[in-house]
């Protein structure tokens, strides 16, 4: 599913990965632990292709990434933004005018409902609490469709039930085993729970075990 | 070294400034007896022909609200050029900016004194010179507003396989709405300002009803005038800042 050889990344001059390798298997949840600075968050961005690589290879299917701050457009609706996941799909003045197709309208409403966020589809992004947004910034990840979701803590700003609910929706889509999860985790009793493996990342090298 | 270098820079500045243009308090002082002769006859207002006066405001009025509407329309694909994060064309991206800063940098006046020269006297003139002037400011403001944007929605577009063109329009734009909008309030209100003058090189607006009162030495309806545009530009200042407050 995923395979990383020998990733570098600098960033601004200053070497940021140092030659990381791993991979993940489809169905495989990966969390990537490891402390501020590391280089987590630069690696799912090279995965996504948002940062350039400096040395090695990613050989990986199309992803989806959760961001760190939501990255939601603030003053579209929460239905809005999970339609953005669609993007790659709708021509430019369908989007533009926003003329949604309703096959894709249809699919971003499940989208929301997988998410517990059916009853706030169009309620503006800048109106919805911090977990309300990180909950409508994954399912626009899975109106992506793609085989690889990325998350960059995912649960950062939710409730310890919301937090439950999100990594158990990750862990369900992966254990359909047509995709795979990589994502970063700060809290190692729920990288234990809901993570098959985990990786440790410290000044931008893997650690062994 | 640069302290020092900095000041020889603003000795310089003031030293020319003042070597050029020459600050005669003297001639001040001996103007002083005429402006207070002109201002004692400048009451009360001349406000006779009213009708007339106030077809000249409409007129300024309509070539700033006319002129900043297709400033709008020729700004936008330039700005789209030279905004960093949605620019389609790096190429493009410099000579776009040069473009902007050209319009920005020759006045609306001189602008409208040429095409009073190429279409005849008149406000059309007037808010030819006024929108391309003020396409170079709003480009300049939008540019700057769209760079400063958070780009992280921008690259959920992409990661989600959509295009520049796409993140733009569908999530750039909107987000950045308020602000671009403000930007162009701000324009208009600056325009109406700059429209009332522009009728002393013949562009219409009450400037060119301003003009014939100080040729004739009529200071009472010079005041007139200016007190009308006075109204007309606060007017438009309490507009523009009611219309910014409700986009926020």
């Amino acid at each position: 599913m995923l395979r990383v050889e020998g990733l570098s990344v600098a960033l601004e001059g200053r070497r940021v990965l140092r030659d990381i390798g791993f991979a993940v298997a489809p169905g495989e949840v990966v969390a990537i632990e490891g402390p501020s600075g590391a280089g987590k968050t630069t690696l799912l961005r090279a995965i996504a292709g948002l940062v350039p690589v400096a040395a090695g290879r990613i050989l990986a299917p199309p992803s989806a990434l959760v961001f760190q701050q939501h990255a939601l457009a603030r003053r579209l609706t929460a239905l809005e933004n999970v339609l953005v996941g669609a993007l790659g799909r709708i021509g430019f003045w369908r989007s533009a005018l926003r003329l949604w197709p309703a096959a894709e309208r249809a699919e971003a409403l499940a989208c929301l409902e997988r998410v517990g966020l059916e009853g706030m589809a169009g309620r503006r992004a800048d109106r919805l609490s911090g977990g309300q947004r990180q909950r409508a910034a994954v399912a626009r990840a899975l109106m992506q469709r793609a085989p690889l979701l990325l998350a960059d803590e995912p649960v950062a700003s939710l409730d310890p039930d919301n937090a439950a609910a999100v990594l158990a929706l990750l862990r369900a889509l992966a254990a359909r085993g047509d995709r795979a999860v990589l994502l970063i985790l700060h809290q190692p009793e729920l990288a234990r729970r809901y993570a098959d493996r985990r990786l440790r990342l410290e000044e931008g090298s893997l650690c062994p075990g | 070294m640069r302290r020092l270098a900095g000041l020889l820079a603003l000795a310089l500045l003031y030293g020319g400034s003042l070597l050029v243009v020459r600050p005669d308090l003297p001639r001040l002082w001996a103007g002083l007896p005429r402006l207070s002769a002109w201002l004692g006859g400048a009451f009360p207002p001349d406000f006779s022909g009213l009708p007339d006066l106030l077809h000249r405001a409409a007129e300024t009025v309509g070539i700033a609200t006319l002129g900043t509407t297709l400033a709008m329309l020729l700004a936008l694909p330039i700005t789209l050029l030279a905004a960093r994060p949605v620019a389609p064309i790096a190429v493009l991206y410099h000579p776009a900016r040069a473009v902007l800063d050209a319009l920005r940098g020759i006045d609306g006046f001189v602008f409208a004194l040429i095409f009073v020269a190429a279409v005849g006297l008149g406000p059309f003139a007037g808010m030819l010179g006024i929108a391309l002037h003020s396409a170079g400011s709003i480009g300049k403001l939008w540019s700057e507003v769209l760079e400063t944007a958070d780009p992280a929605p921008l690259e959920a577009v992409l990661t989600a396989g959509g295009s520049r063109a796409q993140a733009a329009a569908v999530v750039l734009l909107p987000d950045a709405l308020p602000q671009l909008a403000s930007a162009l309030l701000y324009v208009w209100e600056f325009n109406i300002r700059a429209s009332t003058v522009l009728g002393l090189v013949g562009a219409g607006g009450l400037g060119q009803e301003l003009k014939n009162a100080v040729d004739l030495l009529d200071f009472a309806r010079v005041l007139a005038i200016l007190a009308i545009i006075v109204a007309l530009v606060l007017a438009a200042d309490r507009l523009s800042g009611l219309l910014r407050r409700q986009l926020g």
